[in-house]
């Protein structure tokens, strides 16, 4: 299993071109809702940060744990509470995106086998440029999340 | 003029005041219709008028039928939802599990309400699934579903609407749905409504005020 998870990351990094640009954004906060019994989907939330001079744009995101992962945004219009494809997320020169409850997320299907708190999770962040960046998280409980 | 009779009439005189005064502060406390303004709050918006809910019937696992009378005796807090909503559901619900334990931290002082969530996805939501996923939360809460027509039947009284709305894959829909709390007094009537976004210090606060305004307009 671990051998397999690492050929995976491997496989996913190979794929990805990463540059020295990516020393603009830096994600924080990443963090994967655990998911109570039955859900079919889950959620991951951080913040994305770009301290350069240039809007960048987040494209897709991979994942060696979920698959596919949909960029989202969850809203309540009219009292409606409703979720919203993004085809992409900008964010701003010198500026932050963030991902958190009741706002953007990424959402993914639940995995066959149930991740619980405290496993990592694996992503990478493709930006329009061909720039990536790969994090690794974990899955909390929201419960002790503040 | 006899002079033997003039204090007798002071002395019925000095009477009239304080059985005028007496009489007043009787009328007062026993008879005075209760004026009791309502509460100031932080999110909630009450009721002008509690209003009343016609029967209706929903399913749960290993229990009978969840009807208008599980809604009296006690206070309820009821949301309308989906297992397979990722964001706002799980989010409403682990506020409303942050309530009940504020709630447990401050016995005494409030009555707390039990916790009612109810599917509008009964395709996708059904028995044990539906309680095993409320329970995750708190071991209290209430998971119950039922056919479109009986889920109609309580909903079109509440004002929550919800549809379903296509996803990537035909199994895959989303549900958007009504993002309110309902809070149902003792009585089983519809008292008030909590929007979204929730905070659980504001539906505590919003909560005890609303029951200190509810037991004192019974007076």
């Amino acid at each position: 299993m671990k051998i397999q998870a690492i050929f995976c990351l491997l496989a996913l990094i190979i794929s990805c071109e990463i540059s020295a640009a990516n020393d603009d954004i830096t994600v924080s906060d990443a963090w994967v809702r655990e998911a109570p019994p039955g859900a079919a989907m889950l959620a991951a939330y951080m913040t994305i940060t770009n301290t350069g001079n240039r809007t960048r744009v987040l494209e897709w995101v991979e994942s060696m744990n979920f698959s596919p992962v949909m960029l989202h945004r969850s809203a309540v219009v009219n009292g409606m509470a409703t979720m919203l494809h993004q085809d992409s997320l900008s964010i701003p020169a010198h500026g932050k995106i963030e991902l958190k409850p009741g706002s953007f997320h990424l959402m993914m299907p639940a995995p066959s086998i149930p991740m619980r708190a405290g496993n990592a999770a694996y992503f990478i962040l493709h930006f329009r440029n061909g720039d990536c960046l790969m994090i690794e998280t974990s899955v909390k409980k929201a419960s002790d999340m503040p | 003029m006899n002079q033997t009779s003039q204090p007798s009439v002071t002395r019925e005189a000095f009477w009239i005041l304080p059985g005028v005064l007496l009489a007043a502060l009787i009328w007062f406390f026993f008879f005075k219709p209760t004026v009791v303004t309502p509460p100031e709050l932080m999110q909630a918006t009450l009721l002008p008028v509690a209003r009343s809910i016609q029967p209706f019937s929903l399913e749960q696992i290993d229990s009978p039928p969840f009807t208008l009378d599980n809604l009296k005796g006690e206070w309820s807090f009821v949301f309308f939802g989906y297992t397979h909503c990722p964001d706002i559901c799980p989010t409403t619900l682990q506020d409303l599990a942050r309530v009940m334990k504020q709630l447990d931290e401050k016995p005494g002082k409030r009555e707390k309400p039990q916790v009612i969530f109810i599917s509008v996805d009964p395709e996708r939501d059904q028995g044990q699934q539906l309680t095993d996923y409320v329970r995750y939360f708190n071991d209290q809460f209430i998971g119950i579903t039922g056919s479109p027509d009986e889920l109609l039947t309580l909903t079109r009284q509440l004002g929550v609407i919800y549809a379903k709305v296509s996803g990537d894959a035909k199994e895959n829909y989303l549900v958007d749905h009504s993002a309110v709390v309902i809070l149902f007094d003792p009585n089983g009537d519809f008292r008030a409504v909590f929007s979204a976004p929730h905070k659980a210090d504001a539906i505590v606060h919003d909560l005890g005020k609303i029951q200190q305004f509810f037991t004192a307009s019974r007076l």
